[in-house]
């Protein structure tokens, strides 16, 4: 029964997405999108995946994982975001 | 009966759960460059990212999206179903075949917009590159993933209440790779759809 409930759910977050994307919103479009996207992962992850019912060390492993790539986007970001592309001088162009 | 490496068969259950958990993190980073250079790219070129999105097919893209969502759904019933000693050869060949009607629709996709990405240039190449990239490693998994859940169908008889780690191992797989598309989806069909 959750499971068809999660379904509905599902379905009807992918119909706001794709109806919200026709309204204009500049940057706030992606801003719902990605929410809705978000909430469609836990939707998946707790009732699909079982996580609700799981135990602690299941679910610290699934978070785990989430954690980690959050710390290597975060990391990699402030590269970008901190530094000046400096060309090798034979790379610039003439 | 557990086998002597475990006290319980909780214990053991818990343990295939935990690897295949350990697994998908690993996945995570398999697919987490690709949705940074992603986040990269579109940052430096939004406008080219919008032109190119205006290019994908809304209605394939958005019925490919509901098609996997079912799939997970009748996956997450074939793993109840074991759980209960129901029979669940029948939830299997579903999802399988949700599963390939999904990767038949991607393949039509890719044919048709070939000869448009092909001559792109620029920030929209570069949206084509992720396109191309990031659906392709997707429809590996998903691909890998009906091979695995046609195998499953294929033994769905020895599987009931006290054995059936080999279906719930599948389905946390089978409901990953549906995640990565429920990302996807958004990134890719639906950037300023009401130009």
């Amino acid at each position: 029964m959750s499971r068809f409930v999660t379904w509905l759910a599902l379905m009807g977050f992918l119909a706001a997405t794709c109806a919200s994307a026709y309204i204009p919103l500049g940057p706030w479009n992606t801003v719902i999108n990605t929410a809705i996207s978000c909430a469609k992962a836990l939707l998946i992850a707790l009732f699909f995946m079982e996580l609700r019912q799981a135990g602690t060390l299941l679910r610290i492993a699934a978070v785990a994982g989430l954690l980690w790539l959050a710390l290597l986007f975060g990391i990699s970001w402030s590269d970008f975001a901190t530094r000046t592309i400096s060309p090798a001088p034979w790379s610039v162009a003439r | 009966m557990p086998t002597t490496q475990f006290d319980s068969t909780l214990e053991r259950r818990e343990s295939a759960l935990l690897g295949m958990w350990a697994f998908l993190a690993t996945e995570l980073m398999f697919f987490g460059p690709l949705f940074f250079g992603y986040v990269h790219a579109r940052i430096a070129q939004p406008e080219a990212f919008a032109s190119g999105s205006h290019h994908m097919h809304i209605v394939l893209g958005t019925l490919n999206t509901a098609i996997l969502l079912t799939s997970s759904f009748t996956m997450a019933l074939a793993v109840h179903a074991a759980q209960e000693s129901r029979p669940l050869r029948a939830w299997l060949v579903v999802t399988a075949l949700l599963g390939a009607a999904f990767v038949g629709i991607k393949a039509y996709e890719w044919v048709s917009e070939f000869s448009e990405a092909a001559n792109a240039s620029g920030g929209e190449a570069r949206f084509y590159f992720l396109y191309y990239a990031m659906t392709g490693l997707h429809a590996v998994h998903l691909t890998i993933g009906i091979a695995i859940v046609g195998w499953l169908a294929a033994r769905a008889r020895r599987f009931n209440a006290a054995y059936h780690a080999p279906v719930e191992v599948t389905g946390l797989y089978w409901h990953f790779v549906d995640v990565v598309w429920v990302f996807l989806y958004p990134m890719f069909y639906l950037l300023e759809r009401y130009r």
